[in-house]
């Protein structure tokens, strides 16, 4: 596998694991409505990324598969999250969690972002310009994503850390 | 007088583009013409249309309603709610004492113990918890100096973002999609321009029934000479519908697929006016990329409506040379809200059709006085169209207030009602004031606004002039004045302003809720950082003096529209300046707009995810003055539906009723003509379920479910309508919560305006009972369904 392959593979790790912190993030959120569907059109737009990436894998050597889930259990786990959250959802202790989940999803963001960066550098030096024509969108919304998260940050963290009980 | 709950939209006057629209003066009066001792000048409050009026008084009570002919607004017409809603001032079950809840019920109090238990609670919640405990939730039903004495105690007094108005519901859509493409909230247009259009784009907007009166004068340039083309989408069948040349009957939460093939179509054929968008448009090539993605089989596919409609409508938006576009809440009240108003910017953007005589966008309101909470700032802006993220913006505020800038909460937008009752719901909001509305049934999913609302450890104080659902949740309610009770002005959808005088006195010990506002900051001690009264009024003309002075040099500079001014000339339009003192007819007739950075109400944001710009981020690639074109893909709603409920529900409303009843279920006439709920089914999806015309159904979704009668002319297969205004105010028992619609749609709303998504809702069906037996006899009153049925070939009236 070419460096770059490895690249796109270490690229479509990172989307396929946000798409799935983002759909962790919700369902464990989903109380908190500003929060729970924004983050679903997050992990679609990543599951989207990661299925453009998988395309480009074969150009440079990289086998790249759709990530596993077991649908039960998958259901199973979102169930648990989603009742957890309706549960507790009503305490305050539920805002410091979702500050302590949206920055762990704003790192996450961020490498993703980092990765798309480097894919541009090498599409750039393999002049491969269909590769750079198609990953600027992508690399766009990636940056938006991020600015989302900061937007959701900035939103809730006032009144979780200076509203008293 | 004909009975106008059925002659809905009154006999026809045509008109040829340019001509004048003829008057035709509608009265509606209880006693015969020469009992009536005056006349006041007013503005109907029963939608955002804002037509002229005069309210007629003799002994001391109100006997009637005339339009006012030289209203540039309405011409003399009255709409069925303008002609008959005001006799809800006179019910019998007006609030006229203060109410205060001891040992678990509501109990007759005076004034002086009612604004004690608010101000005591106020005091000791923000001892304890401080202002971010502190929430107002208020309305678009009362005046702009009202709004802008909450703007001013809860910004400036309490230091709390926690305002917001249930504009929220009906117009943040309108507000933030005009921000998004030019800048700064203002409609460009003006009713003018229907006048001399010759093209119609009517999008999720059903104006025969939400805005009869300019419904009329469409329709009589429609039935006169030079008819102009109509384009109507909507996925009903509506009477605005019906005339349209096409009728792009959607799949509800489709329109963004819908207006990218549009636009696709415009660009793709070269329909557009490439001078314009170079000299005074930033985005096209963005916008072009993403619409070529949408070809026309496409959207059909995703939308459910013929590809060859589709290019039909975009021909004749296309060849067209004068283009007025109209939105409203199919848009607004849909996932995707703000994406798909701008888009409908944006066909006018292409067109460069703007800021001409006929060429126009309007981003509808939905309430009277909606516009006033956003120039007030008593919604989720700061007033007089401030940017909170501009220092600059935020310090004239404080100067004007004369308060220390970091008093006034800018570090986020101020908070979204939908967001406030996050807060109310988690306990970090302790105490919450609604004036004007009755959220416990126009807010999305009842049953968790009930157990909001009804929280011990919330404090709820609700001003209203009935009795309502809300305020039987309340700590304390306080009896407010009507329309026709008190002095203020309202701004309508085209920026006109009308002063509305007080007619009559209120009933018992009801008063203003500016009165009352003043006598909360006073008890408050609200003091500015001179230890001066922060509102230091005594009279509403007082507070409007101060209100247009801050609105000096904005987009919505309103600082020569005196309280004489508007007396000597009736409504007017913003701008009124000293150098436009009789007002503008339209914005950006220059083709510049508000864009600039410092001048800009907000930075704008993604219109998919809502992420919010910042200032450097937008002065790097600052428009300048140019309009913004900002594109959007389709996205499918979050709620699709499946094999346990395959069938969408789309909510709205009637040409009879207003917002939740509180008004139009005690006007006589309006209430007989609607009396009852009831869901409209397709008669495909009615079959499938064994439901006939009359039987009792059950419709549900994830969230809850209600019953009623089913009328079996629903608008396509697999959707099913149900209108929202119904609640339980007048049901034999209150407390049976299966009637509102909005028991069964969910608390979701849009990224960039956070307007509640009202349009899309997965449902099933059930049949309860026949209409025969046990069920409910069909429910729409003969004139009700004849006011909306397929329009009669034109009479001569005698």
């Amino acid at each position: 596998m070419s460096k770059t392959g490895l690249l796109l593979k270490e690229l479509h790790a990172s989307e396929t694991e946000l798409a799935a912190a983002c759909h962790a993030v919700a369902e464990r959120h989903a109380a908190d409505h500003g929060t729970y569907y924004p983050c679903h059109t997050l992990a679609a737009q990543c599951d989207a990324h990661a299925e453009q990436i998988r395309g480009w894998g074969g150009r440079y050597g990289a086998a790249l598969h759709p990530p596993v889930h077991s649908d039960l259990l998958t259901a199973a786990r979102d169930a648990l999250r989603h009742e957890g959250s309706e549960l507790l959802g009503r305490r305050t202790e539920s805002g410091l969690l979702l500050l302590r989940d949206l920055r762990r999803l704003y790192v996450k963001a961020e490498a993703t972002y980092i990765n798309w960066i480097m894919l541009g550098q090498a599409a750039r030096a393999l002049r491969d310009q269909d590769l750079l024509t198609a990953l600027g969108p992508l690399q766009q919304q990636t940056r938006t994503q991020a600015t989302w998260i900061t937007t959701r940050i900035k939103e809730a963290a006032p009144q979780i850390l200076v509203a008293t009980d | 007088m004909a009975d106008r709950t059925t002659d809905v939209w009154g006999a026809r006057t045509p008109f040829g583009a340019g001509d004048r629209w003829p008057s035709r003066g509608d009265r509606y009066l209880t006693v015969p013409d020469d009992e009536v001792e005056r006349w006041v000048p007013s503005a109907c409050v029963l939608c955002s249309n804002g037509c002229g009026l005069d309210i007629a008084v003799a002994g001391g009570r109100m006997v009637g309603v005339r339009g006012r002919e030289d209203d540039r607004v309405n011409h003399g017409r009255l709409g069925p709610k303008g002609l008959y809603g005001w006799q809800a001032n006179h019910s019998g079950d007006r609030l006229t004492r203060p109410l205060v809840r001891t040992g678990g019920a509501l109990r007759p109090a005076d004034w002086e113990t009612a604004m004690r238990a608010v101000t005591d609670r106020s005091k000791a919640v923000l001892a304890e918890h401080g202002p971010l405990a502190m929430a107002f939730y208020t309305s678009g039903q009362l005046f702009a100096e009202e709004y802008y004495a909450q703007a001013l105690i809860a910004r400036a007094g309490i230091g709390t973002p926690h305002l917001d108005g249930n504009t929220r519901l009906c117009t943040a859509t309108a507000e933030w999609a005009l921000i998004e493409s030019f800048g700064s909230d203002g409609v460009p247009g003006s009713y003018t321009d229907i006048d001399v259009c010759d093209t119609l784009l009517l999008v999720g907007h059903n104006v025969a029934e939400t805005q009869t009166v300019l419904w009329s004068r469409m329709l009589d340039r429609l039935h006169g000479p030079d008819r102009p083309r109509l384009v109507v989408i909507d996925p009903r069948a509506t009477p605005t519908a019906r005339e349209a040349d096409v009728h792009l009957a959607l799949r509800p939460g489709t329109n963004v697929a819908l207006l990218n093939a549009l636009l696709h179509e415009l660009i793709d054929n070269d329909r557009i006016d490439r001078h314009f968008l170079d000299a005074h448009t930033v985005g096209f090539p963005d916008l072009a990329e993403v619409t070529a993605q949408y070809p026309a089989e496409k959207a059909a596919d995703i939308c459910g409506v013929p590809a060859d409609d589709i290019r039909a409508a975009a021909r004749i938006i296309g060849t067209g040379q004068r283009l007025v576009s109209t939105v409203l809440q199919g848009v607004y009240q849909s996932h995707q809200a703000t994406a798909a108003a701008v888009q409908v910017n944006n066909i006018n953007l292409v067109r460069g059709m703007i800021g001409r005589p006929g060429c126009t966008v309007f981003q509808m309101n939905g309430q009277p006085t909606a516009e006033n909470t956003r120039e007030t700032g008593a919604d989720g802006t700061l007033p007089a169209y401030l940017n909170w993220q501009n220092d600059a913006h935020v310090q004239r505020l404080a100067d004007a207030w004369n308060v220390d800038a970091l008093q006034i909460p800018h570090w986020s937008p101020p908070t979204h009602a939908m967001e406030i009752f996050r807060h109310c719901e988690n306990g970090s909001i302790r105490f919450l004031w609604v004036t004007g509305t009755n959220p416990a049934v126009s807010l999305p999913e009842l049953h968790r606004i009930r157990a909001i609302y009804g929280s011990d450890r919330l404090f709820l104080v609700v001003s209203d002039a009935f009795p309502t659902e809300t305020t039987a949740l309340a700590d304390v309610v306080l009896p407010a004045a009507m329309w026709g009770e008190k002095t203020g002005c309202f701004t309508n959808a085209d920026r006109t302003v009308h002063l509305s005088e007080r007619a009559v006195d209120p009933p018992g010990e009801a008063r203003s809720d500016f009165d009352v506002l003043l006598d909360y900051a006073r008890r408050m001690d609200l003091t500015d950082r001179d230890g001066r009264r922060l509102l230091p009024w005594s009279r509403p003309e007082e507070a409007w003096h101060d209100f247009i002075a801050l609105t000096q040099g904005r987009p919505c500079d309103q600082s020569a529209l005196t309280y004489d001014a508007l007396r000597n000339a009736g409504g007017i339009q913003w701008p009124c300046t000293d150098r436009a003192p009789d007002g503008t007819e339209r914005l950006y007739t220059d083709h510049v707009f508000p864009t600039a950075a410092d001048r800009c109400e907000d930075y704008g944001h993604d219109l998919t995810t809502g992420a919010q710009k910042d200032a450097d981020t937008y002065r790097a690639h600052d428009p300048d003055g140019r309009a913004v074109l900002k594109a959007a893909h389709y996205l499918p709603p979050h709620e699709p539906v499946d094999e346990r409920y395959p069938l969408q529900l789309t909510t709205g409303r009637i040409v009879h009723h207003w917002h939740t009843r509180t008004k139009t279920a005690r006007s006589p006439q309006l209430q007989d003509a609607a009396p009852e709920m009831w869901v409209e089914l397709h008669p495909e999806d009615a079959a499938r379920a064994g439901i006939a015309e009359g039987d009792l159904v059950r419709v549900a979704s994830r969230r809850g479910d209600l019953v009623a009668p089913a009328v079996l002319r629903g608008p396509r297969p697999g959707v099913v309508f149900a209108p929202f205004h119904y609640g339980y105010f007048d049901q034999a028992d209150p407390d049976r919560h299966n009637r509102a619609a909005n028991e069964l749609t969910r608390t979701e709303w849009d990224p960039v305006s956070k307007q509640p998504v009202y349009k899309v809702t997965a449902v099933r069906i059930v049949k309860v009972a026949d209409a025969a037996a046990g069920g409910r006899p069909v429910v729409i009153s003969e004139p009700g369904l004849s006011a909306v049925a397929p329009p009669q070939p034109p009479k001569e009236r005698p």
